[in-house]
């Protein structure tokens, strides 16, 4: 008797960590992974868009990059310490640059054709950018 | 046989002068220009930007007088097209803040990467070229300038 009810309670218990496990994972799904408090304002990457830019961007855009140009131009790993008004042109440009399909630049593209940024993805990521260059506007 | 060539070269170019581009207007009273609309930019970012940049950047382009003469015009009308295309300081208060922010980190990476002023610019006009001193002040104002937006 007290062995059944002590299985019951186990797998109740079992059954309750794994309900609470699932609903975590879904409500982690689009949490940020990266927040940065900085001058009251946040500069957030979820992580579905961090994925995008990790198979697109990040390359290019990275401290380590070996393209000087790209470095120079946009540098991921920076983005979270930059001064605001800097952050906000570079998050406009992204906007921009991506909304155009300017970005990967078309060289790249024939060389690495899987870096190409799908429609979904290319919307996805340039509407984070507006978003997030948008609310640092206080009128 | 050199002298015949020379005499036609000669009226090729002599004709070349009628079919010259129209270059870019100029204009002098810009009520959206960046200057005229913010006073409190520092008095030698001013002279930097009117004496380096608002040449092809601007409205008030000072043409000199072989910008008439084809073929070079048609390289200058083209420039400056280009160049008022791409940003215009005349123009600078009918950009929302986040193309000016955008237009004020993009001047941070031409200076940097000495892209601007052009090298055919600055062989012509010694004085628009800049000073590293001149780059680290424009660069560290464009920075400061694009945060006052967003205080």
């Amino acid at each position: 008797m007290k062995l059944q009810i002590t299985m019951k309670n186990l797998s109740l218990l079992l059954s309750i960590t794994l309900s609470v496990i699932i609903l975590m994972s879904f409500t982690n799904k689009n949490k940020a992974v990266k927040t940065y408090e900085l001058s009251e304002v946040n500069y957030t990457v979820p992580n579905d868009i961090q994925e995008i830019i990790n198979n697109s961007c990040y390359g290019c855009h990275n401290s380590d990059s070996k393209s000087k140009k790209g470095k120079m131009k946009l540098n991921f790993d920076k983005m979270s310490t930059m001064k605001v008004g800097k952050r906000v042109g570079k998050l406009n440009k992204i906007h921009g640059v991506v909304e155009e399909n300017d970005m990967p630049p078309k060289k790249f593209l024939k060389k690495y054709p899987e870096k190409a940024l799908n429609e979904e993805d290319s919307k996805k990521l340039a509407s984070w950018a507006i978003e997030m260059a948008s609310q640092y506007i206080n009128e | 046989m050199i002298k015949k060539l020379t005499i036609l070269l000669l009226i090729g170019f002599l004709i070349l002068q009628f079919f010259g581009p129209e270059l870019p207007e100029v204009i002098n009273k810009n009520p959206k220009d960046l200057i005229t609309n913010n006073p409190d930019i520092p008095e030698d970012i001013k002279t930097i930007l009117q004496v380096s940049c608002y040449d092809c950047h601007s409205n008030e382009t000072t043409y000199p007088w072989y910008s008439n003469i084809a073929p070079v015009s048609f390289l200058v009308a083209r420039d400056i097209n280009h160049a008022r295309d791409d940003l215009n300081f005349s123009n600078w208060e009918d950009m929302n803040k986040l193309d000016k922010a955008s237009a004020l980190d993009e001047i941070t990476d031409v200076i940097i990467d000495d892209e601007m002023p052009m090298a055919i610019y600055t062989a012509m006009h010694r004085g628009a070229s800049l000073s590293d001193q001149q780059k680290e002040l424009l660069v560290s104002w464009t920075e400061e300038f694009s945060d006052q937006m967003f205080d």
